[in-house]
């Protein structure tokens, strides 16, 4: 049998690259400008007011800031323009000498302490009350009655954490339907088809990504406000949650599929639902199967804290405990939610494993 | 005339030129066969046929009629004519051999009928059939990942069988397959090619398998077709044309 063999490759030029060029150049300078500004405001704000001027309230005028800004832009343009900033180098575009080099890592390691010493003030930390004789009693206290569980409410507890478990249950198995249709239309390389196609796909995204950024424990608020304090608030709290992340997972899937049977069988002339049906979700079955079940598992561990703002459940029980300051009562609780969790959590885990 | 396709033109996105005015006639029963390097072209021709992508200018007519701007059902009932075989087999790996096979005759099967895989006694008759036609009866229940890629091969083969095509595309069919399955395999492209008449356009690498197998070979280089003609013309001269003067034929079996 024979083969061919053939040599030689032809080098394109690329037309574009003059263009890429003065788009990378602008991206630079707004970076810099960006890191400039960042750098002034957080010496000035949170070093020399917050910290050695100890001042409570910060001052602020919008002159004194856009003078910053104005300032910003200036030395940020001319740090692009010597082609030796941090930026430029980002973007590939700096000058490849040792002033380059310094730049980056002398400014590099400056915004990175300044950012610690700016948190680590905004934080408030203090090692003098972590370490307080009083601050220390108490402790002491809440932690020996934790360990010191009071075994009288455990009927109670139990009940009120499969009441959880089943709400996470509910929330996790409703959620599958919308996250599913959702999830199509959500998915890039099935709607980048077209315009209008790809318009519904860029909606939804951003709505998703709202509706994920919002905690579930807002939610819960807000469900609760909605439809009364209760189990459902909470189930309807996670609902959403699921729904939202669940989608995303899914989606990605979807989006990491193989393509050749869809080709396959598109060619065979079966319209879209035969396709989606026995080129995609023979694919996609079992990922969806093992994000449901994990996210079974994350909405147990979140019941339990959306039960605190009225959701039902354990978290409940927990919150009424808490404000009676009855830390034995507490302490069985927090070790009972421990121990569900901990079964979640592993056997989840085992059956994700079993199913790949 | 099977197919025409005239003065084909495809310009990517990108901007890649990859067909240039491709003028090409296909008669019933033919074993045409496309050489060229990687990225001449071939893979964008073949698609274009069945429209898995959408040719920039030109014409293709199957069976006279024009197919180049053809939507939705009228689509697919040219697609479902048109069988196609690819390099990466493109079964789905996690279902049967039956069922990839089944998948064949989705074009011409209702929507509620396919989504809950009620097939009649007939499709399933003829799904054994098309197995059968192909040698791999005995493997029909088992998961089609679990099987060689010739063999994988040849469930493909018997998918696009159970369109009972007019005409067979295959892009590179044995391009991934080691040198004695590569010929077993286009073995069963050439009897289905003689026993039932169907037209196979195919494009190859193996310049002795073109010699073998072809009745007409096309070669195209950068978009274009440089050569037309009997496979067993391509002498050296040729092939240097075709395949540019650095290149050589090895002989490697």
């Amino acid at each position: 049998m024979s083969e061919i063999v053939a040599s030689g490759s032809n080098h394109t030029s690329d037309p574009g690259s003059r263009y890429d060029e003065s788009v990378k150049y602008i991206k630079a300078t707004l970076l810099d400008i960006l890191l400039v500004f960042y750098t002034i405001l957080v010496l000035q704000r949170a070093i020399y007011f917050r910290f050695i001027l100890d001042l409570r309230v910060l001052p602020f005028s919008w002159v004194s800031t856009g003078a910053e800004f104005a300032l910003s832009c200036l030395i940020g343009a001319w740090w692009t323009h010597s082609r030796t900033s941090l930026a430029s180098k980002l973007f590939g575009i700096s000058r490849n000498d040792s002033v380059t080099k310094w730049t980056v890592e002398i400014y590099g390691w400056f915004l990175f302490d300044i950012t610690f010493i700016a948190g680590w003030i905004a934080t408030n930390i203090s090692i003098v009350s972590l370490f307080s004789g009083e601050g220390l009693r108490g402790a002491e206290r809440l932690f020996s009655s934790l360990f010191t569980p009071q075994f009288g409410i455990f009927n109670s507890a139990l009940f009120a954490m499969i009441e959880t478990i089943y709400i996470a249950l509910i929330a996790t198995m409703l959620s599958i339907p919308p996250a599913l249709i959702l999830s199509f239309f959500t998915a890039r390389n099935l709607m980048k088809e077209n315009k209008f196609t790809y318009a519904i796909y860029y909606i939804l995204r951003i709505i998703l990504n709202f509706v994920r950024s919002i905690e579930p424990l807002i939610w819960a608020i807000i469900f609760s406000v909605w439809v009364g304090i209760g189990p459902f608030a909470g189930m309807l709290a996670l609902m959403i949650n699921t729904i939202a992340s669940n989608a995303r997972l899914y989606s990605e899937a979807i989006e990491s599929i193989e393509q050749g049977p869809v080709e396959a069988i598109s060619a065979t002339g079966a319209n879209k639902l035969q396709i989606v049906w026995h080129a995609i979700l023979p694919q996609i079955v079992l990922p969806f199967l093992s994000y449901t079940i994990y996210w079974w598992d994350i909405n147990v561990r979140m019941a339990t804290i959306i039960g605190l703002v009225g959701g039902g459940g354990i978290g409940n029980l927990l919150m009424q405990y808490q404000g009676l300051a009855k830390w034995r009562e507490v302490g069985l609780i927090v070790i009972l939610i421990a121990f569900v969790v901990w079964i979640m959590d592993y056997m989840s885990a085992r059956i994700r494993e079993t199913i790949y | 005339m099977l197919l025409t396709v005239h003065d084909l033109h495809k310009t990517y996105k990108s901007g890649t030129q990859a067909l240039k005015g491709v003028d090409l006639e296909v008669r019933e029963g033919e074993f045409l066969v496309i050489i060229g390097l990687s990225g001449s072209g071939k893979s964008t021709l073949l698609r274009c046929i069945n429209r898995l992508i959408e040719p920039t200018s030109g014409a293709v007519t199957f069976l006279g009629k024009d197919i180049t701007h053809l939507k939705g059902d009228e689509l697919r009932k040219v697609k479902r004519q048109i069988g196609m075989v690819f390099q990466q087999f493109n079964l789905v790996k996690r279902k049967s051999v039956l069922s990839n096979v089944l998948n064949g005759r989705l074009g011409s099967l209702g929507t509620f009928e396919s989504v809950f895989e009620s097939y009649s006694e007939g499709v399933l008759a003829d799904a054994y059939k098309c197995l059968a036609t192909v040698g791999i009866t005995d493997y029909a229940k088992v998961r089609a990942d679990s099987l060689s890629g010739g063999q994988q091969q040849r469930v493909a083969i018997a998918r696009s069988l159970m369109q009972n095509p007019k005409l067979l595309l295959a892009d590179e069919p044995v391009a991934s397959l080691d040198p004695a399955t590569s010929n077993s395999v286009m073995q069963y492209f050439e009897k289905i090619n003689k026993e039932t008449g169907t037209t196979v356009i195919c494009s190859l690498h193996f310049l002795s398998l073109v010699r073998r197998y072809a009745t007409r070979a096309i070669a195209l280089k950068a978009g274009e077709i440089v050569y037309e003609g009997s496979p067993t013309d391509i002498d050296e001269t040729w092939f240097k044309r075709i395949y540019g003067e650095d290149a050589e034929e090895v002989e490697i079996a």
